[in-house]
């Protein structure tokens, strides 16, 4: 018989464990680490866009005192395994590059050479005697010049400018549904490039063993297993002679998965030479070279009715993926599946171009698919303002509910359980729209422009489960001989507080106070494969933590009944014992049980163990979602934008740690403000990165994020255990569209259009310039 | 990034600085607040063979507060210029630039004479030294001491007309008379941030007319400009949201002003005009106060 | 030709000797130097505020000073407003409020904060957030940090009523 626990931490803002060590300053990230004999590496970088390498000359830089080694492409390339296919986590079969540049660059701060010295200073000093001769080539920084079959390949394997063959895809009877349309609306909706920007940048310690063979490699990463197996084949090391551990991480947002090339070549100079080796991006790295994210325009053909309905859709993506393969190859097959969202769209084509570009490599970057939401709400109001139609009221029109039979997505994916239309009833108990548009009528006449935008989604965190597979989520947990409760997890925290929700899950599930649980991450000695990402921890590793510890619970409960001899199903576990139901004074600590379990007879021992292995396949899954509203005021005369109010109605099921899930879901908003309002990773012709430093590319402060009144749905359980739901991606998925409808309803007047992004003011004056408001 | 090999000297007074830098070559810097410097030097975007801290040098840092005018030290740190109610009293606009400037921290260290010898064309503080027609006094060994006006010290996109072995000492401001009220106004994309635009003004009212008028506009050119075709169009007038207006078109439609990420020379002639327009409203509303 | 100095200093309370390279960034001092590392470095271009820490009783951005300008001067780092690893009281607040996420930012806002919170001040939501805007965050959207940087203020007040 399965007990189900009492929730006393489920549920509840616990204090996050990880708390002490942060703000006593005794956390350890990867750059607190010193490590006798440590010495630094520092990258030299390419100052061209694109250019073919002629020769590199070290001689100066290596005679300099305290440099221990001076090595290029080719001297990196040596020390690697020859048959481990090019670098990099997002296959990259058909493209072959070394880990450091040997004959081309290919994006400003591409890797030519790398110095190793006794300190980074010194290595700056070293790598600005590297003198090498490029004979430059056509730079290319977009998508028209590209696609250009005249342009020169930035990949000879490619032999073009295609990262990937360009996908077309139909979806239900797209000629029948433009057919019955009333009319076609087309517009170009525009995306602009925009990173990441953790506040710790990448780095790590490589620390090779020369006697034990063993690569201890110290990282800032997403998941210690990912890195092993690439650090692994690159050196040509069997798995279990590389150990990844990871510390205190400081932010990634999808950032550090995989061990990147910098990291491949920084693991093979300390085993060459025979010391640990310290790398640490700075910040104007970090801008030019980790990676950027969300470069991408979408044509859309929309198949409407008179009444606002969306019937069909035909899109165009073209997305800038930079250089390196990376996530941007395959972007396109995700936006495309999730692209109808939760409305009732009956038709889709969907084309998907990539195109590779002398820029960053392209990344995964909090919703990296968001283009989907953006377009799609975006058109939604620009349908609406065509039509004369309410944007609330032309979302009702198009919204499924949940109400109705199970619905598809046209591309497949299934919609159980999707409450995006219900946020969006709940939204107008929160927001008076009709007040609203009185106070905007008053604020006109006297010069002010004031809007409010909404905008609809649902995020796939996980996914519902029978459409997609999900992976599975490897999780141990153990009943220690203290009595305390051990979670080993493949997720790698890294702010989403891991080491508190799986604690209080487990906590639960064991009747042990929440201070008695430790979860072990970050070490891939002692973890299972896997990783943080795409939102699937609440779920993923939330439904392992709870059926491992339901199980390992059971499991204590045999023990204990054998111990206290009665019936498992009269043994409850509380306050940390084991204790026959209704006789408190039988109750023996956990700790008796764990001991008595490692003195079983061999034949016991194994089905008596008090270490569980679960093998979570993901529950039935199901969609967070919601919908945002802002408030936001435009000053005409400046084209600066102020958010008044922002409210967030969200469906993530069942909380694990309130506050925890706020705390993820303004974020995410702070980032989609900064995407909308502030941030922009800019080239010019020429290729130069223009948003270095953090004087050019300008995150949100405290002044110019909001307060958000945030209300979650009590949602529709789609599983009878697991119905915890990630939300670390939607705020970021949502608020620009938020926002950009905001913005635009704010100068309905001045009749502006607008489809793209990225407003900062100069962007909105020139929206407004020549044009005088109406008296509408 | 880390700063490149350089030499380092801390004197303790301003003599030995002279000396220092007396014959000295051009690569020699000094170091005041380092807010502004030490950036370049993290970037290695400067260089110095040799740099001189004069952060210990306590004769240049003070505050004094006459019947007709402020003087300030040149190592007088901004924050405590930020708190100084006897220099809000005497020269408002000097004091309301602070919280303009960065953030606490920076203030914390930033300088005056540094901030005017960086001369950064989108700084508060120069725009308001050229709005008060500030008087700059510096000295070296080999020539002793000279005095600049605030029109004559800025010469170019940072660059002063500070000598190589010269050091800044201290600036002169006038003090603010009856009737007279100080203002400005900037457009900057967050707090704290340089402006893409902005306007120190100064306008003195007596019996509802403009008898004396000072703008400086700061980001639109290569350093401050004193708007003086505008200046002379609200001498004599009396004050209006219409005369604002077309001042500020005055102001800022024949100017050329730089390009950079944040704004183009279109959009900053347009806050330009939209800053001298709100600072010369601000200032007027002043003004009046202090009839 | 880069030369060292000798310097004497107190950091958190503590009389500390060092010899240190002239160029060396008080940032990189505190981090590498006097094992120091809960000062953080998130830009080096002074703009982010994490390694930021109180010089003096003054808020500074150790990445914009050298190493050498430490000398006869009182430090305190995040690791002074916790003792011995005792949550001190802003820490204390903060952790109530679940006012952080990875940790990266947190030295400087705590110091920040202290400073802000100096000589019996007890500002606003609106000067809370001026002030704070010096210093960055990329994960919570600053509302749980104003929001424990209220409850100090609250907790100050209280016990002096």
């Amino acid at each position: 018989m399965t007990t189900v626990p009492t929730q006393r931490f489920v549920g509840t803002s616990v204090p996050r464990a990880e708390d002490d060590r942060i703000l006593s300053g005794t956390a350890t990230y990867v750059d607190d680490l010193q490590l006798p004999g440590m010495l630094h590496a520092v990258f030299f970088r390419s100052p061209l866009a694109h250019a073919n390498i002629l020769q590199i000359d070290v001689s100066e830089a290596r005679s300099l005192p305290g440099v221990h080694a001076v090595l290029t492409g080719i001297d990196i390339e040596a020390l690697l395994n020859p048959e481990a296919g090019s670098p990099g986590i997002w296959m990259s079969e058909n493209v072959q590059f070394p880990v450091i540049a040997i004959t081309r660059v290919r994006f400003v701060g591409d890797l030519i050479a790398v110095v190793v010295a006794e300190s980074r200073y010194l290595a700056e000093d070293a790598a600005e005697l590297i003198e090498v001769d490029y004979e430059p080539l056509q730079v290319i920084v977009d998508a028209a010049t590209a696609l250009d079959p005249s342009s020169e390949p930035i990949f000879e394997d490619l032999g073009c400018n295609l990262a990937a063959e360009p996908t077309c895809n139909t979806h239900g009877d797209l000629e029948a549904v433009f057919a019955k349309a009333d009319r076609i609306f087309s517009t170009e909706i525009k995306q602009h490039r925009h990173q990441n920007v953790p506040m710790e940048c990448r780095g790590c310690v490589a620390d090779f063993d020369p006697v034990s063979g063993r690569l201890t490699h110290h990282g800032s990463n997403q998941g210690v297993g990912r890195s092993k197996t690439t650090l692994a084949e690159q050196l040509g090391l069997e798995a279990d002679q590389v150990r990844v551990l990871c510390n205190d991480i400081g932010g990634s947002f999808g950032l550090k998965i995989g061990a990147s090339r910098e990291e491949i070549a920084v693991a093979a100079i300390s085993r060459h030479l025979g010391h640990p080796i310290k790398w640490t991006e700075d910040r104007s790295e970090h801008m030019t070279a980790s990676g950027h994210a969300r470069e991408e325009t979408l044509e859309v053909d929309a198949a409407i009715t008179e009444e606002g309905h969306v019937l069909g859709m035909k899109v165009r993506m073209v997305c800038d993926t930079g250089s390196y393969p990376a996530l941007g190859r395959h972007l396109g097959a995700i936006v495309e599946r999730m692209f109808p969202g939760p409305y009732n769209i009956e038709a889709l084509q969907f084309e998907y171009v990539p195109v590779v570009t002398n820029k960053a490599p392209y990344i995964a970057y909090r919703g990296p698919w968001a283009a989907e939401t953006f377009t799609r709400e975006r058109v939604l109001d620009l349908v609406a303002n065509e039509l004369d139609i309410d944007p609330v009221e032309i979302r009702f029109r198009n919204l499924r509910s949940h109400r109705e039979a199970p619905g598809q997505m046209v591309t497949g994916r299934t919609l159980a359980s999707c409450t995006a239309r219900e946020s969006l009833e709940a939204l107008l108990n929160e927001v008076d729209f009709d007040s609203f548009r009185s106070e905007q009528d008053a604020a006109r006449a006297e010069g002010r422009y004031i809007g409010i935008g909404v905008a609809t989604y649902i995020e796939a965190a996980p996914g519902p489960r029978n459409d997609v597979d999900l992976g599975d989520e490897t999780l141990r947990v153990r009943l220690e001989e203290d009595g305390t409760v051990s979670v080993f997890t493949s997720q790698m925290p890294h702010g989403q507080g891991h080491e508190t929700t799986f604690a209080q899950i487990a906590a639960d599930e064991m009747g042990v106070d929440f201070s008695q649980v430790r979860v072990v991450v970050g070490d891939s000695d002692l973890v299972p494969h896997g990783g943080t990402g795409g939102s699937r921890a609440a779920a993923m590793a939330g439904g392992a933590t709870l059926h491992a510890a339901r199980n390992l619970a059971e499991r204590t409960r045999e023990i204990a009944a054998e111990l206290l001899e009665a019936s498992s199903s009269d043994i409850e576990l509380s306050e940390g014992t084991a204790r026959v139901r209704g006789v408190p004074a039988s109750a023996i600590q956990l700790a008796e049980v764990a001991k008595a379990s490692l003195s079983d007879t061999p034949a016991e021992s194994q089905s008596h163990s008090l270490e569980i292995e679960e093998n979570y396949k993901g529950g039935q899954g199901g969609w967070s979602g919601g919908t945002h509203c802002a408030l936001v005021e435009v000053d005409v005369e400046t084209g600066q934008v102020r958010i008044d109010r922002y409210v967030v109605i969200e469906d993530c099921g069942t909380l694990i740690n309130p506050a925890i899930v706020d705390g993820q879901i303004r974020g995410g908003i702070a980032q989609g403000i900064g995407a909308v309002l502030l941030e922009h990773s800019a080239y010019d012709p020429d290729g130069n990165f223009l948003a270095s430093t953090f004087m050019d590319y300008l995150l949100p402060s405290t002044t110019e994020v909001p307060r958000m009144e945030i209300q979650h749905l009590e949602s529709i359980p789609n599983d009878p255990d697991v119905n915890f739901r990630g939300v670390g991606e939607g705020g970021m998925i949502v608020a620009p569209p938020t926002l950009v409808n905001a913005i635009e309803d704010a100068l309905t007047p001045y009749n502006v259009m607008i489809t793209e992004q990225h407003l900062p003011p100069q962007r909105i004056m020139e929206l407004l310039q020549g044009m005088q408001p109406s008296s509408k | 990034m880390k700063p490149p090999p350089f030499e380092y000297l801390v004197p303790e007074t301003l003599e030995e600085t002279l000396e220092a830098l007396d014959g000295a070559d051009d690569d020699v810097k000094l170091l005041a607040g380092g807010q502004s410097f030490l950036p370049l030097l993290s970037l290695r975007l400067a260089r110095p063979s040799l740099l001189v801290d004069i952060n210990q040098i306590s004769e240049l840092s003070w505050l004094r507060v006459g019947e007709n005018q402020v003087e300030i030290g040149a190592m007088t740190r901004e924050s405590a210029l930020e708190h100084s109610q006897e220099l809000r009293a005497a020269a408002p606009l000097i004091a309301e630039a602070m919280p303009l400037i960065g953030h606490v921290a920076i203030r914390t260290r930033g300088t005056l004479g540094g901030s005017m010898a960086h001369a950064d064309p989108a700084a508060e503080l120069p725009a308001v030294a050229i709005a008060l027609d500030a008087t700059f006094s510096m000295r070296s060994k080999a020539r002793g001491e000279r005095t600049l006006g605030a029109q004559d010290f800025f010469q170019g996109y940072f660059t002063t007309a500070l000598e190589s072995d010269e050091v800044l000492t201290s600036i002169r401001f006038p003090r603010i008379k009856p009737g007279a009220g100080h203002a400005i106004a900037e457009v900057a994309r967050r707090h704290g941030d340089f402006a893409m635009a902005g306007t120190a003004a100064s306008v003195t009212i007596h019996d509802d007319i403009i008898t004396e008028a000072s703008l400086a506009l700061f980001s639109m050119a290569e350093f401050p400009l004193r708007a003086e075709t505008a200046e002379t169009a609200l001498v004599g007038s009396a004050p209006s949201s219409k005369l604002f207006a077309e001042v500020a078109d005055l102001a800022t439609r024949d100017l050329d002003p730089p390009e950079d990420l944040h704004a183009s020379a279109n959009y900053r002639r347009t806050i330009g005009a939209t800053c001298v327009r709100r600072s010369l409203e601000l200032a007027v509303k002043r003004a009046k106060g202090r009839a | 030709m880069t030369t060292s100095r000798d310097i004497s200093f107190h950091l958190n309370g503590v009389s500390t000797e060092r010899s240190v390279n002239v160029r060396k960034t008080l940032a990189d001092f505190l981090r590498e130097d006097c094992g120091a590392t809960g000062t953080h470095l998130g830009c080096e271009h002074g703009v982010c505020g994490a390694c930021t820490i109180l010089h003096n009783g003054e808020p500074v951005r150790s990445c914009l000073m050298l190493a050498v300008q430490a000398d006869g001067t009182e430090l305190t780092t995040i690791e002074g407003l916790s003792p011995q690893g005792e949550l001190g009281a802003i820490p204390r607040a903060m952790k109530s409020n679940y006012a952080f996420q990875c940790g990266f930012c947190t030295p400087g806002f705590l110091i920040s904060i202290a400073a802000l919170l100096q000589d019996g001040n007890r500002p606003d939501e609106r000067s809370i957030r001026e002030v704070l805007s010096g210093n960055i965050c990329r994960c919570t959207g600053y509302e749980s940090i104003v929001n424990g940087v209220i409850a100090v203020v609250a907790e100050t007040e209280a016990s002096e009523s």
